[in-house]
């Protein structure tokens, strides 16, 4: 745990929840929870757990039952929820981070161009500022509301699954930029997120909210190896610690697999999707060698050896010599 | 949309409205021509004075205000409710004081009360009937959360109270009915100065608000949560929008009847014409436009050269609709 002079957000016995009729939903036990200034934390759970709520909620933006939350700096939040006014300009809406320092006739100051334009180019979107929302992709609209985020210039970014529907490319960018910004600028940065392999591999710590109505906090490793993510998601097929998607040997055929670098690894992962066991000891033998930029594959008996070009053709070959 | 462009869009919008004015008051069953305009506007003495004075300027500056009221109310409750169906009439203030009306001029008969019939008691009629409705709207408002369910409220109340007044029509005599029913297709002719004042004085107050809420406004097209996080008490938005909006509508609907359509379509022909979402542009061209379309309506109505005048929502409906279908599928796709 780290010292209180570092602590941006804290919250004790904090009661989250919500009123239906006359009942009222409590989302979570007591919360006494914090923030580390600079920390990209990634908040996980399954759906509906309250995710949304909690992080509307220590945004100031939804009342608690009961409890209080310390933040002695400004709040910027990136919802999920639908804008309107798409014929608003990529750069109108970043100027909506602003606002909480502008006046009624919406006046802006030098400084307040400075950020605005800061913030578009942080995003990298300079080249569509000038494009209305309903122009852009999914990627772009959520790298816009990032920037607008940005230009509220708060110490404390709360994000609620900003890589939703988006692809492995853009979610990789989104990530990376909000590492960058907690490292480089020390924002503290609170996700939601459902992204398991990105959360694991770029956030400081997590927030894993359980079915009991708790919130684990710890290092990522450490949630993986004493299982506290199995228990949580129920993982069905894959392995969290190796990261990788369990397969059958369902061939029952062993391979020996030889070689190096890349080429070794997509190798196996092809004859292991494909129901072959990996093994040193198996007779059959593969090796994987790379020349000038040439990949070759030697598949090897006890008779003959055959030199293949392509994985594809290996796989082939395999098949040939053993149904 | 740049500042310089919807600059000279905004001044095209007030040149278009000057030049609309005097077309207005120079037609009607005695065409006037320019020089007879200036002589009769400064002189005060003489024919021409005396049908500017009475009837063509008081009616040319109703539709102004009305206009630009209906318009400002009908782009308020679009930005609030999120929704490009959403028109001035949505919270059921036009119902309401239409009820009113009805009852004041169809059931005055069965009651045995002899109301008198003037202008300003159906002024009044229509006033207490659309605050009533607001009354009620604006104390649902405070419970219910969201603006959709607000919305629903609103046409449930409009669904309501039409249902009251059909039974009315339905049993009414057809003096009476004639009666209600041309107060329903709306005029801008029938008021005098002391009623244009009292017009005046409430739209510009509607309308100076809605100048002031510029901020609120833009903020909530972004949704409640984005807007609480960007510092706007919605809440309170929320309240004076419609506040403003019942002050507006309420006012107009009680002078010159329920006038349909320019409240909805304004705000998407402006948006059609300089596209942008920015209030602070907006809101200057939606008040232009608005009194631009209904002087143009109103000119169409007087039939130029006949003595004939068409009823005012006929003309605005029958206009305003085509053009806006065409611009819609010109530029395919509509927004808030």
């Amino acid at each position: 745990m780290s010292e209180p002079g570092n602590i941006a957000l804290q919250t004790s016995n904090l009661q989250v929840g919500f009123t239906t009729g006359n009942q009222n939903l409590f989302l979570f036990e007591p919360l006494s929870i914090q923030l580390v200034k600079g920390e990209l934390v990634c908040f996980m759970g399954t759906n509906g757990i309250g995710k949304t709520t909690l992080l509307k909620t220590l945004a100031g933006i939804h009342i608690p039952f009961s409890g209080f939350i310390t933040r002695n700096q400004s709040v910027a939040i990136v919802l999920t929820d639908k804008i309107s006014g798409s014929l608003m300009t990529v750069r109108d809406l970043v100027t909506y981070g602003r606002y909480p320092y502008l006046n009624w006739w919406l006046t802006l100051s030098q400084r307040d161009h400075e950020l605005i334009d800061h913030a578009i180019r942080l995003v990298h979107l300079e080249s569509i500022a000038g494009k209305q929302l309903h122009q852009l992709s999914d990627g772009q609209l959520q790298m816009a509301m990032i920037a607008k985020a940005l230009a509220q210039d708060a110490n404390i970014l709360l994000l609620d699954e900003p890589t939703a529907h988006l692809d492995l490319n853009n979610r990789v960018e989104i990530m990376n930029l909000l590492r960058r910004l907690a490292r480089d600028a020390g924002k503290t940065i609170l996700v939601a997120t459902h992204e398991l392999d990105l959360a694991l591999q770029t956030a400081d710590r997590i927030w894993l909210a359980t079915p009991d109505q708790k919130i684990v906090t710890g290092i990522p490793e450490d949630l993986v190896l004493n299982g506290t993510f199995d228990q949580v998601f129920q993982l069905k097929g894959f392995d969290l610690k190796t990261g990788k998607i369990q397969h059958t040997p369902f061939r029952k055929v062993s391979v020996n697999l030889s070689g190096a670098g890349p080429e070794f690894l997509w190798t196996k992962n092809a004859l292991q999707r494909n129901g072959y066991e990996v093994a040193n000891d198996a007779t059959l033998k593969v090796s994987v060698s790379s020349l000038h930029g040439m990949v070759s594959f030697y598949l090897e008996t006890d008779k003959q050896t055959q030199q293949l070009s392509s994985i594809e053709e290996l796989l082939i070959a395999l098949r040939a010599l053993t149904d | 949309m740049n500042k310089t462009s919807s600059g000279l869009v905004l001044l095209i919008f007030a040149f278009g409205l000057g030049a609309l004015f005097l077309i207005n008051i120079s037609l009607g069953s005695v065409s006037l021509s320019l020089p007879e305009i200036l002589n009769g506007l400064f002189s005060k003495t003489g024919m021409a004075s005396e049908i500017l004075w009475q009837f063509r300027l008081p009616k040319a500056l109703t539709c102004i205000l009305a206009g630009s009221a209906l318009a400002t109310g009908g782009l308020l409750m679009q930005t609030l409710f999120r929704n490009p169906m959403a028109g001035p009439d949505v919270l059921g203030l036009t119902s309401g004081a239409s009820l009113f009306v009805a009852v004041l001029l169809m059931a005055s008969h069965y009651s045995g009360l002899l109301l008198i019939q003037s202008s300003w008691s159906v002024a009044i009629a229509a006033g207490m009937g659309g605050a009533l409705v607001f009354l009620l709207i604006i104390n649902i408002a405070r419970y219910v959360r969201d603006n959709t369910a607000l919305l629903i409220v609103g046409l449930m109340i409009s669904a309501a109270t039409s249902s009251i007044v059909s039974v009315l029509q339905f049993t009414s005599q057809a003096d009476d009915l004639q009666t209600f029913m041309i107060w329903m297709l709306g005029s801008v002719g029938s008021t005098n100065w002391s009623e244009l004042l009292v017009l005046a004085i409430m739209v510009g107050v509607g309308l100076a608000i809605s100048i002031a809420l510029i901020k609120d406004l833009n903020g909530l097209l972004l949704g409640e949560a984005y807007a609480l996080n960007l510092g706007i008490n919605t809440k309170r938005a929320r309240v004076i929008i419609v506040i403003t909006t019942g002050m507006m509508v309420g006012a107009i609907t009680a002078f010159c009847g329920p006038i349909a359509f320019v409240g909805l379509a304004v705000p998407h022909l402006v948006r059609l014409f300089m596209p942008t979402s920015d209030h602070k542009i907006l809101l200057p061209a939606v008040m232009l436009g608005g009194a631009v379309l209904l002087l143009c309506c109103d000119i169409l109505a007087q039939l130029p050269g006949s003595t004939q005048v068409l009823p005012l929502n006929a003309i605005t409906s029958l206009i305003g609709a085509p053009v806006v279908i065409w611009m819609v599928i010109k530029t395919k796709r509509i927004s808030v």
